[in-house]
């Protein structure tokens, strides 16, 4: 191979990398830039003092509050709901399923983490449909089917999360215990599941971030324009980016624009920082494994 | 020994309620499409026209939209991240690569609605002024915002798959005096040309899949498309705009049909992908 | 619109105040209640439902009012199914619907549905003939108007839209609209789409129309409030909000609410004609 040659694909790799980190740049740039003149407590907090807001659940009108809290409702009821069952399938896959079995089942897992979250949202709402004719007329598109459809949505990530993280564990300490008379479940959960405690979290984290963002499952499920915080599971909800899609197509005028920008950025910040947590506690898991 | 075999059971049973999911979310479609999917509708919803007003409910036009808007934004993330994935394994001095590494992992977590918000009001804009065409809402505005949005999974997947070659492959290549760009031709690539190639499938996939920038930057109009200037309309926007549909209506019965494509093209794609990694790859 | 939002924000402090004496009455019904109204339907009603569930929510915390777009179609079949309290409709449900579902309809408002282009684009006044055209996709350049030498980018609405249903049936006599206009979900996203568009024509509530976008002359004739209110403007509608059978509780005291005297006057600051 000749050296122009080579320069070529040195230059190419370098153009590269710097076209995405300039679009990159140029993505959060915009948002940040956009948003500084709104960065003030009256973002989120509108007209209301943000203390009576706090103590007292003012309720808050011009503000992200509203969305704030249902996006953080959601994504505890969404997580919660799906934390049982990707645990649960998690350690099965990486400490009980084998062959054909192990590879049917992830198989299957890869394909509903493939699934378009807008399926996922049309699902749910036909369930919703079906059940509100068929078994209770107070089954609506609300907090709880929303949170329902979304853990349909991360439970791949987190059984991923949970297998990859026993698996990674060293083969040793998989004997020790068992050597020691342990049964396999004993083994499981006094033995493994602790130490692979970091790397589980991390996919938990994982999955909230997910949850966080997701907004074509909501926008079929229960997200409205305007709702006030969530008072209940079978109510309607805010969600934060639900409103920013809704602001960048109906903003009423430049001062609601602008808190789309804020809204955008205190999203882009959240999914940040849990992304990060996940990476450092599943890095920490690795360096620890490692030492052993 | 019972509450042994209780607490595998419980594990088993939560692995298959899980696995359930998938299966379940495609029969509901499958029923629901039912009526359309069991008598001879189906070709004419498949290759017909969207035109409520007459009576048509073809989804051919979403259909184009979606293999239009994926196969741009392939074509422009393909090269942009395999050169990415080159400069972390390859060529970038050291500490660069990995700061490249670290910020592809962050860009995983951006938001979708907020790159459709991004370019709602940089990108669309900048379209229109510059091509002097049409509205700016394009196949071109949407292909650009979603290769920037599946770039990072197709980055660290071939960044496992030139890392997966085994080192002393390389260091053979090494000994017979190769610069690592030569190594990266000879060695590399072609050792790694499964994995990459189930990246650009997996890419595929969650371009596909995809709703809010198609939704917010094509434009979502039911002609089909002449040129990369032109609006189109997707699957998944489809879906979005008509399930303010009633839902006893033609047009939300089609609904299904778009739902059930995707489940089979996305399935598909995931499919490949597994044969075509040889061993299991994480998917980021 | 400035103007529009500093009324509402004076309006709100006044009510935080507790100094409106004058209308202080109307909102006393939702004092000792508790419980939540779900409305959807109707883009051109949001600002309207927006403006008197922020004042009932501010007035009493306890009861939650949640408000969603959609489109008319989507008001009118979730309130027959049960889905929504409230179930908006721009144009009037026709009678196998009411009959269906047992809807009883409220009318608060009228409203038209205008022409808009963007401010820049010379082209101020149209006749039906031309809307037709370039609505089928004949008529596809500025330039045949009097405009720029630029092609024209329709925007149009789905099929739930009762403004679409409405501007169809009188300002198209039901003609063609070009598979290749573009979509938008509500009428604040037209008005927003058109607003940042110079080739753009679209159609809005005339409600929601403000100096971001420019209103066009039908056959000679504005649409203004004016104009709309003495019937010269023929693409008029009224603003409806349906319920299933007879309203109930909370949701008949919301309903009230938007005929009482201060009700009213939130109509009329969102730009719509109350109906007495």
């Amino acid at each position: 191979m000749r050296v122009a040659g080579q320069r070529a694909i040195t230059a190419w790799s370098w153009i590269s990398s710097l076209l995405l980190t300039g679009s990159v740049v140029t993505v959060v740039g915009f948002v940040l830039i956009k948003s500084l003149p709104v960065l003030h407590w009256r973002l989120i907090f509108g007209r209301t003092p943000p203390l009576e807001a706090l103590w007292r659940w003012a309720p808050v009108t011009g503000g992200l509050w509203p969305a704030i809290g249902g996006t953080f409702f959601l994504v505890i009821t969404a997580v919660g709901l799906a934390l049982p069952f990707g645990l649960g399938a998690g350690i099965y896959l990486a400490d009980c399923a084998d062959g054909r079995l192990k590879r049917g089942l992830t198989l299957l897992f890869d394909v509903l983490a493939g699934v378009p979250s807008i399926v996922v949202g049309l699902f749910g709402f036909s369930l919703t449909i079906f059940l509100h004719r068929y078994l209770s007329a107070r089954i609506y598109p609300s907090l709880l089917i929303s949170a329902l459809a979304l853990a349909f949505l991360v439970l791949p990530y987190l059984i991923r999360g949970t297998q990859e993280a026993l698996e990674n564990l060293p083969n040793a300490l998989r004997l020790i215990a068992p050597a020691l008379g342990a049964t396999r479940m004993q083994n499981i959960f006094r033995v493994l599941v602790p130490k692979a405690l970091d790397g589980i979290a991390g996919g938990v984290l994982l999955s909230i971030g997910r949850c966080a963002e997701d907004t074509a499952v909501i926008m079929l499920t229960g997200a409205v324009a305007s709702a006030g915080l969530p008072k209940s599971l079978l109510g309607s909800f805010e969600a934060l980016p639900f409103y920013i899609y809704y602001i960048s197509s109906q903003y009423r005028d430049p001062q609601e624009l602008q808190q789309g920008y804020g809204a955008a950025l205190i999203l882009l910040l959240v999914c940040a920082v849990l992304l990060a947590t996940s990476l450092i506690l599943k890095n920490l898991l690795a360096r620890r494994v490692r030492g052993w | 020994m019972r509450s042994e075999r209780c607490m595998q059971s419980a594990l088993a049973a939560a692995a298959w309620i899980s696995a359930a999911a998938a299966v379940l979310i495609f029969l509901f479609m499958a029923v629901l499409g039912w009526p359309l999917l069991g008598n001879g509708d189906l070709m004419q919803v498949l290759c017909g026209p969207w035109s409520p007003m007459h009576h048509q409910y073809g989804i051919r036009p979403m259909i184009l939209g979606t293999l239009c808007i994926a196969s741009l934004a392939l074509a422009l993330a393909v090269p942009v991240s395999l050169g990415c994935a080159v400069f972390i394994q390859v060529t970038a001095p050291k500490g660069l690569g990995r700061a490249l590494h670290h910020l592809v992992r962050l860009m995983t977590g951006i938001p979708t609605v907020v790159y459709g918000f991004v370019g709602i009001f940089l990108l669309v804009p900048l379209v229109r002024n510059l091509s002097g065409h049409g509205a700016g809402l394009s196949i071109l505005s949407a292909g650009l915002m979603l290769s920037l949005l599946i770039a990072p999974t197709m980055i660290l997947f071939f960044v496992q798959g030139l890392a997966a070659v085994p080192q002393s492959h390389r260091q053979a290549a090494c000994a017979l005096g190769a610069t690592p760009v030569q190594q990266l031709i000879y060695v590399l690539l072609p050792q790694a040309r499964r994995t990459l190639l189930a990246g650009v499938v997996l890419g595929l996939g969650r371009a596909m899949g995809d709703t809010l920038i198609a939704l917010m930057l094509a434009g979502n109009s039911v002609a089909t498309p002449q040129s990369i200037l032109d609006p189109t309309r997707t699957l998944t926007a489809h879906i979005a705009l008509i399930i303010a549909a009633d839902f006893e209506s033609p047009e939300f019965r089609t609904l299904f049909i778009c739902a059930l494509i995707l489940y089979l093209m996305t399935t598909l794609a995931v499919a490949v992908m597994r044969r075509l990694a040889a061993k299991p790859v994480e998917i980021p | 619109m400035k103007m529009k939002r500093t009324c509402i924000s004076i309006l709100l402090l006044w009510f935080a105040c507790g100094a409106a004496a004058a209308w202080a009455g109307d909102l006393d019904p939702f004092r000792d209640e508790s419980g939540a109204i779900k409305i959807s339907g109707g883009t051109a009603h949001i600002p309207v439902m927006k403006a008197a569930a922020d004042l009932i929510m501010q007035l009493n915390p306890k009861i939650q009012i949640s408000i969603a777009g959609g489109g008319s179609g989507v008001g009118i079949k979730q309130v027959g199914e049960g889905l929504v309290d409230i179930g908006n409709s721009g144009r009037k449900p026709t009678d196998e619907e009411i009959q269906k579902y047992g809807l009883v309809l409220h009318q608060w408002a009228i409203d038209g549905v205008a022409v808009v282009v963007h401010p820049q684009n010379p082209v101020k006044a149209l006749t039906s003939e031309q809307l037709k055209a370039i609505y089928a996709g004949t008529m596809t350049n500025w330039k045949a108007l009097g405009g720029p030498d630029k092609a024209i980018n329709i925007y149009t609405r789905d099929e739930a839209s009762g403004t679409r249903e409405v501007f169809w049936e009188k300002a198209l006599a039901k003609g063609e609209i070009s598979p290749k206009a573009l979509f938008v979900a509500s009428n604040g996203a037209m008005k927003t789409a058109v607003a940042q568009d110079p080739n753009a024509i679209g159609y809005v509530s005339v409600g929601h129309i403000d100096d971001s976008v420019a209103a066009v002359a039908l056959d000679g004739v504005a649409p203004t409030l004016e104009n709309v209110k003495d019937g010269k403007y023929k693409i008029a509608r009224g603003l409806f909000s349906n319920t299933k059978g007879a309203p109930q509780g909370l949701t008949k005291k919301f309903i009230d609410f938007i005929f009482s005297s201060q009700g009213r006057a939130l109509i009329v600051e969102q730009g719509f004609i109350p109906v007495k």
